[in-house]
């Protein structure tokens, strides 16, 4: 009769990075037209775009950004009349670079704190979703120093270092009814870390063209001592037992940019970027629990993502030297496959859409506001883990603001 | 100048930020199809009452998969849908089983809930015995869910005198009341009802090992479903019928399982090599033959099967004996669903069924297979928002303690099976159930 109570594993944690976790929010010039930058010499953003073209940047640059980012989703179970929509939660990606070198010199050196992959969505505990995620508070946060070299008017490279941090806050459902009636809930939130680079190069064949490539490599972030939480019904304790850790790694995927910029006269700047973002690294998620009992049992979910891109432009208008109006637009295309699209990230190929305002205030600062807009194609999906099947819709709104100081 | 810029740049983050608050919006549409949902009734018996947990009491009532059906059409024209729920005061009804932890072995515990009950008095009716009668309703209903009922009965005009669940519907006590159950249901009129008989028919044979009642004649259910059928669509009433499932299925059948019995015996005494059962002799529903023989996975020991017994000494023709260890002493009937019951059970089910299929289908209603669901359910299981349900007890998800009757969770799957025929058959768009929102046995 033992085992009499088996309760199935139902604790496959689902989380983690798809192309929605990729946050493009990394200068507020560069969002305003489009999020392009890889071929442009703005400003000290290029430490990430590109760090080629940081030794080409003609002043010392100091700045910090912000981009509140709200992701709105939504989503609408299969057969059914009902809409269900994350709650209002705030992200917020920030970017802080410097970049410094002596007057005249040929190279530059630069530093970057910025969050290239985070998410943030809370579906809450009462949607129909909540046995898969109730919500996800995903950071990474990565430190790039960076040195650049200037070879001659037309060519300069750099490269720089990746440190991550990156934090994970998951939090779901258990289908096991406590005796109020409410679910037994399930908590996993850790911290990793991890290592990579990024090097660029920059051409500028004459005073109007401009070519960047740049290269930003995969950072596996592996999270060696998360905590498992869990609330369940005391006649299960033994089951779950409390001080549980689990560990998982989680690669962060590479990314290829390669970027056209054209400035047309003193007053118009126009650019392409196109992306190439390798997300088959990431395969499965597999979940390693250090205390393992009947129902808690190690976990391998299948991702099988595939590689994805994306294709931006972007302008800038300046009326008078010290004003500029920015716009721009991409599109992006989804690295999730039919099947494995999750409420963590409802993701689908995404129109992007932004603008921008810039004014410089006298010799030496600089205000950039961005605005960016997101429409994530509606997507009718079935999950193959969890049978979830309904229709996801979302909109990504991030507004944006930063100061620089240049001299 | 200066400050003009400033303004653009607060605007244009003014701008942004109201842009912002749009949520994603989606088109809904959900139409009635050709049916009339304006007073929905259920006919039915315990499943349809609501009844879980060995009993019928307020939360399980509340949580009837009629109900949740009737919720779900409120948005395309349904009407009010009144369920004659026991008082809040008296809301554990009959009272019911309680899960109050696991033994040392992993096994449930489980203690009746004896306060808050509804139960008026015990009424002796002559030629039948002793009727619990409860706390009348008198209130509307659209709900005739009645824990107990046969197909066998609804032409019964004793039965509201022999049934403590239907009589307390009924304005007359135990013993003077002369209302058939199908007259009673079908008194005001109604567009839409959903019609869950002939479980009983069957269950009361299986869940006593075939031992306490008898199976209903196959001809005599056609006949009673024929004219349940006419007499329900008699005013022009669209509805939906169930297929009746497969005892053999569900957890009161194949959680106390002769290996597991056995493994149990075999850890404290290793020279026992099999448990014995008094098993029909044939499939021939007409002869009665019992005999002792060993115990195989074909047969299934029922939930409530005193697992103490095992092994004690009891005495037999070659005298003293351990229970259940030896052909003299075998595991009497009434613990037993055997392998030849088990045959003739699923032969009176394939018989009812292909009589609702045939009559339900000849009148134009809809029918949800639920024996062909709850096979579905019995054989691997059913994967639902994250949440994988199964028919086995307690972690299954879906059943309730008694083995028999189902959780909140359970009910809610079942009106989606329900939803999905009736919107199939009438081209309507009820709106399916969220079963995330409904819980399973609770634990402590």
């Amino acid at each position: 009769m033992k085992r009499a109570l088996l309760i199935p594993c139902m604790l496959a944690p689902a989380v983690l990075f798809a192309q929605g976790f990729q946050v493009n929010l990394h200068g507020q010039k560069q969002i305003g037209m489009g999020t392009t930058g890889t071929a442009l010499v703005q400003d000290a953003a290029s430490v990430l775009f590109n760090p080629g073209a940081v030794a080409a940047l003609p002043e010392n640059d100091i700045q910090a950004g912000i981009s509140p980012l709200m992701f709105k989703s939504a989503f609408n179970p299969s057969g059914s009349d009902a809409t269900y929509n994350v709650n209002n939660k705030v992200a917020t990606p920030f970017t802080a670079y410097a970049v410094w070198g002596p007057k005249g010199a040929k190279w530059k050196a630069g530093i970057g704190v910025y969050t290239p992959f985070g998410g943030l969505v809370d579906w809450g505990n009462s949607w129909q979703g909540r046995y898969v995620l109730e919500s996800l508070d995903l950071k990474a946060i990565y430190v790039q120093p960076t040195f650049s070299y200037r070879i001659n008017r037309q060519w300069s490279l750099g490269a720089g270092l990746v440190y991550n941090t990156g934090m994970v806050d998951l939090k779901k459902a258990l289908p096991l009814t406590m005796s109020d009636g409410s679910d037994a809930q399930a908590q996993l939130k850790g911290t990793g870390h991890g290592w990579g680079w990024n090097a660029g190069v920059l051409y500028r064949p004459d005073s109007q063209w401009s070519f960047g490539l740049t290269y930003r490599s995969k950072v596996t972030t592996t999270i060696n001592s998360g905590d498992a939480l869990f609330t369940v019904p005391a006649s299960l304790s033994a089951s779950f037992p409390a001080g549980n850790k689990f560990s998982a790694s989680i690669p962060l995927p590479s990314t290829t940019s390669l970027g056209v910029g054209y400035r047309l006269n003193d007053q118009w700047l126009f650019a392409l970027d196109l992306s190439y973002v390798r997300w088959s690294v990431y395969q499965s998620l597999d979940f390693d629990y250090a205390t393992n009992t009947s129902v808690l049992t190690d976990t391998h979910s299948p991702r099988n993502y595939k590689d994805a891109g994306s294709a931006r432009v972007g302008a800038e208008f300046k009326p008078i030297p010290n004003f500029a109006l920015r716009a721009g637009g991409g599109y992006v295309l989804t690295s999730v496959k039919d099947g494995y699209v999750t409420p963590e990230a409802p993701d689908a190929n995404r129109l992007l859409l932004t603008a921008g305002v810039g004014y410089q205030i006298g010799r030496h600062f600089d205000i950039n506001a961005s605005f960016l807009y997101e429409k994530i194609a509606a997507r009718t999906q079935t999950n193959i883990e969890s049978n979830l099947s309904g229709t996801y819709k979302t909109n990504v709104y991030a507004p944006g603001l930063s100061v620089a100081y240049r001299w | 100048m200066k400050s003009q810029h400033t303004l653009y740049i607060s605007g244009f983050i003014a701008a942004a930020l109201m842009f912002s608050s749009c949520k994603p919006k989606f088109d809904e549409k959900s139409s009635a199809g050709s049916a009339d949902f304006s007073r929905y009734i259920s006919v039915g018996n315990s499943l349809t009452a609501g009844y879980a947990d060995g009993g019928l009491y307020r939360a399980g009532q509340e949580n009837s998969y009629p109900s949740m059906i009737a919720a779900q059409m409120k948005s395309i024209g349904g009407g009010a849908f009144n369920q004659p729920l026991f008082s809040t005061d008296q809301a554990n009804g009959s009272g019911y089983l309680k899960l109050t932890g696991f033994d040392k072995n992993g096994l449930p515990v489980t203690a009746p809930v004896t306060t808050g009950l509804a139960v008026r008095g015990i009424v002796n009716i002559p030629g039948y015995g002793n009727v619990t009668t409860y706390t009348k309703y008198s209130g509307d209903i659209d709900n005739y869910g009645v824990p107990g009922i046969k197909l066998l009965h609804i032409t019964s005009t004793a039965y509201g005198n022999l049934n403590g669940y239907f009589e307390r519907m009924l304005p007359g006590e135990a013993g003077t009341n002369t209302t058939a159950y199908l007259d009673f249901v079908t008194a005001k009129p109604f567009t839409f009802f959903s019609n869950w008989l002939g479980n009983n028919d069957v269950l009361g044979y299986a869940t006593t090992g075939g031992a306490g009642d008898v199976l209903t004649d196959k001809a005599t259910f056609a006949a009673l479903y024929q004219s349940l059928i006419t007499k329900l669509t008699a005013n022009g009433a669209k509805g939906v019928c169930a297929t009746i499932p497969d005892v053999s299925a569900i957890p009161y059948f194949n959680t106390v399982t002769p290996a597991l019995v056995l493994a149990t015996v075999q850890a404290s005494n290793a020279t026992v090599k099999a448990i014995y059962i008094s098993a029909k002799v044939n499939a021939n529903a007409s002869d009665n033959t019992y005999a002792a023989r060993a115990a195989t996975s074909s047969d299934h020991l029922i939930l409530t099967f005193p697992t103490s017994l095992i092994g004690s000494t009891v005495s037999s023709p070659v005298g003293n004996v351990p229970y259940g260890l030896t052909p003299y002493a075998p595991i009497e009937n009434k613990y037993v669903l055997d392998s030849s019951e088990v045959v003739i059970t699923r032969d009176y089910i394939t018989s009812y069924n292909n009589t609702i299929e045939s009559v339900a289908g000849a009148a134009g209603l809809a029918v949800a297979d639920m024996n062909a669901y709850l096979n579905k359910i019995a054989a691997g299981g059913i994967l639902e928002n994250g949440m994988s349900l199964n028919a086995a007890y307690i972690s299954g998800g879906l059943f309730s303690l008694d083995g028999v009757h189902l959780t909140p969770r359970g009910y809610a799957v079942v009106a989606n099976e329900f939803i999905k025929a009736i919107n199939q058959k009438y081209n309507a768009s009820i709106p399916l159930v969220n079963t995330s929102a409904y819980g399973g046995v609770k634990f402590p």
